[in-house]
């Protein structure tokens, strides 16, 4: 693929520009006013919805594997706000943003996107260019360009138009320009004084709009939401409702409910994911692609669909199957695609005699919290300590001896837990795995690629555990405590506040979330829209404590 | 219009049983319907079909003057049949079929006809019968398809059954692909089926009884699926996939028999099976036995025998050529006429059928209806395999699949 830079020589160093001017080019400060930027890195699924929900989703984004970027407080998001862009990412942003432009300015798809038509074909056009990379701009910036960038971009259409006779290599050659500027790969959060709250800074109207479309909806705002950003209305309690009520019924509310629960559950892990297949040959390439969509589809329909409170998804006998994920549970599937047609997702409910019950049962949950060859209570009590009840344990020291853990083939410990019991009668062990393990033994019924089992070397499975000094026997014992403790509505409601600020919550906050965990349990539970309803009404939600944030002074 | 079933004792107009369907459309829906019905028995257990090759049973002496060979014998002895020397023919084999001209011999189209040359596997009578070397022995697999004891007859090397009737083994078990013992199976057809089952329908059997933990009654069942077999990670069927009995009649073979120790065998009846592979396009037997042997590991594997029309099979071999059939059709087809041993053409008496015996292995696999309903399970009712559904004893299994999407 050429890159920009070999389309139009003279572009080589516009690209470069657009890191400087782009950024300089906000829309005009008040004169005595310093301004606080942060800047937090768009995950590669918001580019890519985007992408679909401003041009279409019949453009096709090639997978950017841009790097993940880190955890921190047990949530992407939160490191998204301290992500760069290395040399090589920016080459595949670059790639990616030519592919994207040339699709776009397409003449099949242009004629829907551009209200003008160029005089000449084979010449620029500036102000069709203008009027058509002014209008996208908007959506990919969140904001309006101001008139240097404008001018910039138009200036990149017009170079490239005239070296290569063409209006379309133009067009491309700024827009794939703007797609790789800093205000689209970033969002550029402005802060202002919050004139209800003297002292205190808050996110200006545009930031505001982006934050809430990306946490709601994982994409970027629509035109009614910039609307009101530009009518100042977002900023104002009614103006706030309205908008959150409407987007809260859009079905975009889908992604930002994925995108949410794909980071709390840690299934970036997925692209890292071994399962030993020789030991498990149930656990196909297909399953590996099926196991999060399980989740996620079984999350959407109990949250969104079925309006059910967050601990239904500990308890749900309701899911939805593919034909190798039902393979691997042991459960028929009747299957109505003829040869050939797409594998269908059914809709499933397991019966009240089988095992599985919640998503804890699912192979999304077991597999990504074993070892490649053998099953681990230890991580997979440490994942719900931390990933459900955002709880933290410590790593375990750097001089553990773990060979009799890993010694599965020792006759006097047939099953992990033996092994594991007898590990932790080493004092240093013993403290953290009286955390995990105990919760981790409630799923042992479950091997590493998920199917079920009863017995572990001939050995019967004992399945018995602890939790806050309740006790069970098996996941649906357990996933009912899991249901009942009010840990695990707090930490979800932590979660979504920090995924949603990207930042770890203040005192104060917590304080609020606290309030709204009671109140919300006392109108039966965690629903996913009052939790989203209530989160981006508080005012808080917008503010900026300076501490919790990595801070650009920039002169405006 | 009236359409009539008459099925289990129920013999109603089929318009009053569906009312508001149009005649074709009830009868068809309910044909298809009482097709796959599940069976009234207690157990049912579903399996498909992972491999299905010519029971092959080679031992020292079944070929005395030495076999036909592969393809480099075969192409050394036309040869030789043709003026050169041992020696020369090796030679010619040995350069890819390049001759001392430099030109290459096309053994393909060694046949005659009308004076030009034509392909030996369309018109295998183009060229004369090389009386290949044909299966000797005391063993084959297969059953005693005739009742009789005789020269002709086998012994069955497992079962010990004497009077075996495989005339399919006699013409193919002295080519080199075909001398081979199991595990080991005809690369030929080998290739072809781990090929084929990943385009073409899966092919399934049931078992049905009234406990098949225990000796009784059962009925075999034989039907194509809808889907296409899945795979386990190791390529292998994916044991407790769904498969969707396509409802088309053709296919659809029932047994009668018994199980005994673990053993199931079954009362002679017809079976016929559709395929879409380039080898299997068909398999038909008449007369067709069975012998199935259920594993403590949930699979089954057997024998199925009966008397196949030899064309279909030199028809496999004849697609295949003789480069990757690795047999000399016109000897093989020669041969087949000659040794068929059932079904005699009213008009000339020659035999049209010749007695055979296929190896199958198949993996327990849940079978649904068109309906959606369950079938046959793969697991027994104890379940030892995973979450697999309870099954009551009056053999039906809860549905749990809620709509299909």
């Amino acid at each position: 693929m050429r890159r920009l830079s070999d389309l139009a020589p003279a572009l080589a160093g516009a690209l470069a520009c657009t890191w400087f001017v782009s950024s300089a080019a906000q829309p005009a400060p008040a004169p005595a006013e310093a301004q606080d930027l942060t800047f937090v890195r768009l995950t590669t699924r918001q580019y890519q919805h985007s992408i679909h929900d401003i041009f279409g989703s019949n453009v096709e984004v090639k997978d950017n594997k841009v790097a993940p970027g880190f955890r921190d407080e047990g949530l992407l998001a939160l490191g998204t706000r301290k992500l760069t862009i290395s040399s090589a990412e920016m080459e595949q942003y670059e790639d990616l943003a030519q592919d994207i432009a040339a699709q776009v300015v397409d003449p099949g798809r242009r004629a829907t996107l551009m209200s003008c038509r160029p005089d000449d074909e084979s010449a620029a056009d500036d102000e069709c260019a203008a009027s058509f990379l002014g209008q996208v701009g908007v959506l990919l910036f969140r904001r309006p360009l101001s008139e240097p960038e404008l001018r910039m971009y138009v200036s990149t259409h017009s170079e490239a138009a005239g070296q290569l006779h063409s209006f379309n290599a133009g067009l491309t050659a700024a827009l794939a320009q703007m797609l790789v500027a800093p205000d689209f790969l970033f969002r550029v959060e402005v802060s202002e004084p919050d004139p209800q709250r003297p002292g205190q800074r808050r996110l200006d109207a545009y930031s505001r709009a982006a934050r809430l479309s990306f946490f709601l909806w994982d994409s970027t705002p629509d035109a009614m939401l910039l609307a009101a950003a530009e009518s100042g209305a977002l900023l104002t309690e009614e103006g706030l409702t309205a908008q959150v009520e409407r987007m809260l019924m859009s079905p975009r509310v889908e992604h930002g409910l994925r995108a949410f629960f794909s980071d709390m559950l840690g299934f970036d892990g997925f692209a890292t994911l071994s399962i030993d297949t020789n030991l498990y040959p149930k656990f196909t390439k297909y399953v590996h692609e099926d196991a999060e969509e399980q989740t996620l589809r079984t999350i959407v329909d109990q949250l969104l669909r079925k309006n059910q409170p967050y601990g239904e998804l500990f308890v749900t006998r309701e899911t939805f199957l593919t034909p190798s994920l039902a393979a691997l549970y042991g459960v028929a599937l009747p299957r109505s695609q003829e040869l050939g047609g797409a594998i269908p997702w059914v809709p499933y409910e397991f019966p009240e005699h089988d095992p599985r019950v919640g998503i804890l049962s699912q192979v999304s949950f077991l597999s990504l919290n074993s070892h490649p060859g053998t099953s681990s209570p230890t991580l997979r009590g440490k994942a719900l300590r931390e990933k459900l009840l955002c709880q933290k344990v410590p790593p375990p020291p750097g001089n553990v001896d773990f060979s009799l853990v890993q010694d599965v083939n020792n006759p006097k410990f047939k099953t992990v837990r033996q092994r594991l019991t007898a590990h932790s009668t080493e004092a240093m062990c013993a403290g953290c795995h009286k955390i995990t393990d105990p919760m981790g033994f409630a799923l042992e019924n479950f091997n590493t690629a998920g199917e079920f089992r009863t017995t572990e070397r001939g050995e019967p499975i004992d399945a018995s555990g602890t939790l806050n000094g309740r006790s069970f026997d098996g996941i649906q014992q357990l996933a009912q405590v899991l249901k009942e403790t009010p840990g695990t509505s707090a930490c979800l409601i932590t979660r979504a506040y920090s995924y949603g600020t990207e930042r770890k919550p203040s005192r104060e906050e917590r304080q609020w979330l606290t309030a709204l965990q009671s109140e919300l349990a006392k109108e039966g539970g965690v629903r996913w829209r009052e939790l989203m309803h209530r989160i981006t009404l508080n005012p808080d939600f917008y503010t900026i404590p300076g501490a919790a944030t990595l801070t650009v002074q920039a002169g405006r | 219009m009236e359409c009539e079933f008459q099925v289990m004792s129920i013999r109603k107009p089929l318009s009053k049983i569906l009312p508001g369907m149009n005649v074709v459309g009830a009868c068809l829906t309910a044909g298809a319907l009482l097709m796959t019905a599940p069976d009234a028995s207690a157990e049912s257990r579903g399996y498909a079909i992972s491999l299905i090759y010519t029971a092959s049973y080679s031992d020292q002496d079944h070929c005395p003057n030495g076999g036909n060979g592969g393809p480099p014998e075969m192409k050394q002895r036309i040869l030789m049949s043709r003026g050169y020397t041992r020696e020369q023919a090796f030679k010619i084999v040995a350069s890819n079929d390049v001759d001392e001209n430099g030109k290459t011999i096309d053994f393909r189209m060694r046949g005659t006809l009308d004076g030009e040359p034509v392909s030996v596997a369309i018109f295998p009578t183009s060229y004369p019968d090389p009386h290949i070397e044909t299966a000797q022995g005391r063993y084959a697999y297969g059953f005693n398809l005739d009742g009789k004891v005789d020269s002709s007859s086998f012994e069955d090397p497992e079962t010990h059954e004497q009077g075996v009737d495989n005339q399919m083994w006699r013409v193919l078990g002295c080519f080199t692909n075909y001398q081979v013992r199991r595990p080991v199976i005809p690369y030929n057809e080998s290739i072809v089926w781990d090929t084929a089952i990943d385009s073409m329908p899966a092919w399934l059997v049931s078992i049905s009884g009234e406990d098949l933990s225990k000796d009784g009654e059962v009925t075999v069942t034989f039907d194509r699926a809808l889907n296409i077999v899945m795979r386990n990670a190791h390529g292998q069927v994916l044991r407790g996939s769904s498969y969707t009995i396509d409802s088309d009649p053709r296919s659809h073979s029932v047994f009668k028999g018994r199980i005994e120790d673990g053993v199931v065998t079954v009362e002679p009846a017809d079976f016929f099976m559709q395929g879409e592979s380039q080898f299997y396009a068909v398999l038909r037997l008449t007369q067709a036995r069975l012998r199935l042997t259920l594993h403590p590991d949930g699979t089954v594997s057997g024998v199925l025998g009966g008397y196949q029309p030899w064309l279909d099979y030199y028809h496999y071999l004849s697609i295949r050529g003789e480069n990757d059939g690795l047999v000399d059709l016109p000897g093989v087809y020669y041969a087949m006429k000659r040794l068929a041993d059932a079904d005699p053409d009213p008009a000339t008496g020659e035999n049209r059928a010749i007695s055979a015996a296929y190896y199958i292995e198949a993996a327990p696999v849940f079978l649904t209806n068109g309906a959606g309903q369950i079938v046959s399970t793969a697991y027994p009712g104890d379940a030892h395999e995973p979450g697999a559904p309870a099954q009551r004893k009056d053999g039906a299994v809860q549905q749990n699949a809620v709509a299909q999407q």
